[in-house]
């Protein structure tokens, strides 16, 4: 469930605050109107929280996967949620690049795609895998409360087992197998973002 | 060195932002011609960045023309313009090299953004790394070299498609004095070899006494002066660049003689004489001596060489008759020295004819 979510938010995101970055003032193709209207989208998917969004975009969860309830019915919303929060981790770590970087790409008769490919994305590669794993992490304390629609996972077997049916033993595991996803993860991150960081 | 490469004409730029407007480039007219090395001169926001970038059209000046070699680079856009810039290699103040990247990687990039072949892009690279002699260094990381050996991966990804001009932005001016003479002897190696055009911007006239041969010097937006850097050197027409050349000659009057030259108004004839080129190998003294009967004291002597033209300043005290003194210091300028009277037969200072 999360791993489906945070590959297509991936997949999504990456474009989406590339095309932030890039259209925004003094970039390599600024657009004020749409940057300002990707950044309002944006700005509407941070602002719901998670369990309101959960119900909210049930209809359209129903819509592309068919139902609302269950794992499948969980990965959509979880998406949804991710690809803005995604996109303005990207954003954040694409202005980070150095101007002067691009300056010279620029000079030597880069193409925007060339600029985005060879410069940008590999430039900022160490921040956006930490991006990722800000993302998962998230998405980990998200996939919780997807449990509230039957979404399975950790967060379901919390609240059914550990709180509904008063097992503290089941908490207690839920709570430490947690943890240790968790720190997996974010180490893992940090991990690869040193091997890719260069500076 | 010949035909004009870069031509500007009456080239302006502002800038505006919310409550003022700063022009940056006041109509400016220039030539550089091909094979030189061009240098711009000027303090910090003089306008001289903006003069450079405009060349490649990082910046896009409001009104007149750039022209390099055939093309007028103000109305490109798109595909043309970026073929343009790959004619016109640049290098950088802070290098700007791709962290992400090892030397070789640094190299090959524009070569791939050229789209030259793979088997190609590995030929040229390993050539240019010899070229800037780092054939060692092809798999370290920019942050594992030393500030010289990051503009010597600059200048070797400037040139790898075979530029006709190089532009430097402030090259060495975050490196150290020892630094930044190993790299303005290769920059004039490269200049040399390749019959590269060179145009350059610093604010430390030390780099264009060492590589310049045209130098041109910028103030508010405007070029004050310009001309062959032997020339601005022998006759400053400009305060600024009179106080830029005391700078980069350390010909400051020493304390001790000033004081002696100011508590000795009226008495001889203290006159400073600057000599250059073939002035220099003249037996001037010798001449004052023996043709207009003078008695010359030797106060104070330097020498110094803009590349290869000797260049220096002798301060002495010609006792003799007024008529004598005259014609000695006609003499002088008839043979190119520019002649400053520190008291004595006049106050002013003599100009010498160009």
């Amino acid at each position: 469930m999360v791993g489906v979510s945070l590959v297509i938010a991936t997949l999504l995101g990456l474009p989406l605050g590339v095309l932030l970055v890039i259209t925004g003032p003094g970039h390599i193709k600024p657009h004020p109107a749409i940057h300002s209207t990707l950044s309002i989208i944006v700005n509407i998917g941070r602002s719901l929280p998670f369990i309101i969004l959960l119900v909210a975009i049930v209809p359209f969860t129903r819509l592309v996967v068919g139902t609302s309830i269950g794992t499948l019915g969980a990965i959509v919303p979880l998406t949804v949620s991710a690809i803005p929060f995604f996109a303005r981790l990207v954003e954040t770590t694409l202005l980070e690049v150095d101007s002067g970087i691009i300056e010279a790409a620029q000079a030597i008769g880069a193409t925007t795609w060339q600029i985005i490919g060879k410069v940008l994305i590999p430039e900022a590669k160490s921040g956006l895998v930490l991006g990722i794993t800000n993302c998962a992490v998230s998405l980990i304390s998200y996939s919780a409360m997807a449990g509230a629609v039957g979404g399975g996972g950790l967060g379901d077997l919390a609240i059914r087992y550990g709180y509904q049916r008063f097992q503290p033993d089941v908490m207690l595991a839920t709570v430490i197998v947690l943890v240790i996803l968790v720190q997996g993860i974010q180490s893992l991150g940090d991990w690869m973002a040193r091997k890719l960081n260069h500076k | 060195m010949g035909t004009a490469i870069v031509k500007f004409h009456n080239v302006t730029k502002t800038y505006r932002s919310k409550d003022q407007t700063v022009t940056a480039l006041r109509n400016i007219n220039l030539e550089i011609k091909r094979g030189e090395i061009f240098g711009i001169i000027g303090l910090s926001g003089a306008g001289k960045s903006t003069l450079l970038r405009s060349i490649n059209r990082l910046e896009i000046p409001q009104s007149g023309s750039i022209i390099v070699g055939d093309t007028e680079m103000t109305t490109l856009t798109g595909k043309n313009l970026r073929l343009a810039r790959r004619k016109i290699g640049m290098i950088f103040q802070h290098f700007n090299l791709l962290s992400s990247r090892t030397v070789y990687g640094n190299i090959a990039f524009p070569l791939e953004v050229a789209g030259t072949p793979p088997a190609e892009i590995k030929k040229r690279v390993l050539e240019l790394a010899e070229l800037v002699g780092l054939s060692d260094k092809l798999n370290n990381y920019p942050a594992q070299l030393s500030g010289g050996q990051k503009q010597r991966v600059g200048i070797a990804r400037a040139l790898a498609n075979h530029p006709e001009i190089l532009l430097c932005d402030e090259a060495t001016s975050a490196l150290d004095p020892q630094t930044t003479h190993s790299i303005l002897q290769l920059l004039r190696d490269v200049n040399r070899r390749l019959g590269l055009t060179i145009i350059l911007i610093t604010h430390e006239i030390q780099v264009i006494k060492e590589i310049c041969d045209s130098v041109a010097v910028i103030k508010n937006g405007q070029i004050i002066e310009c001309g062959p850097v032997v020339q601005l050197f022998a006759n400053p027409r400009t305060e600024i660049a009179r106080e830029f050349i005391r700078t980069a000659t350390h010909d400051k009057i020493p304390e001790n003689l000033q004081t002696l030259i100011h508590s000795n108004p009226g008495e001889g004839n203290l006159v400073r004489i600057f000599f250059q080129g073939e002035a220099a190998k003249e037996p001037v003294i010798t001449s004052l001596i023996r043709r207009f009967n003078l008695d010359v004291n030797i106060l104070y002597a330097k020498l110094d060489f803009i590349q290869d033209t000797p260049f220096g300043s002798l301060i002495v005290d010609l006792n003799g008759t007024d008529d004598n003194v005259q014609t000695a210091m006609a003499y002088l300028q008839e043979l190119g020295c520019r002649i400053e009277v520190l008291n004595g037969v006049e106050s002013t200072t003599l100009q010498s004819a160009d």
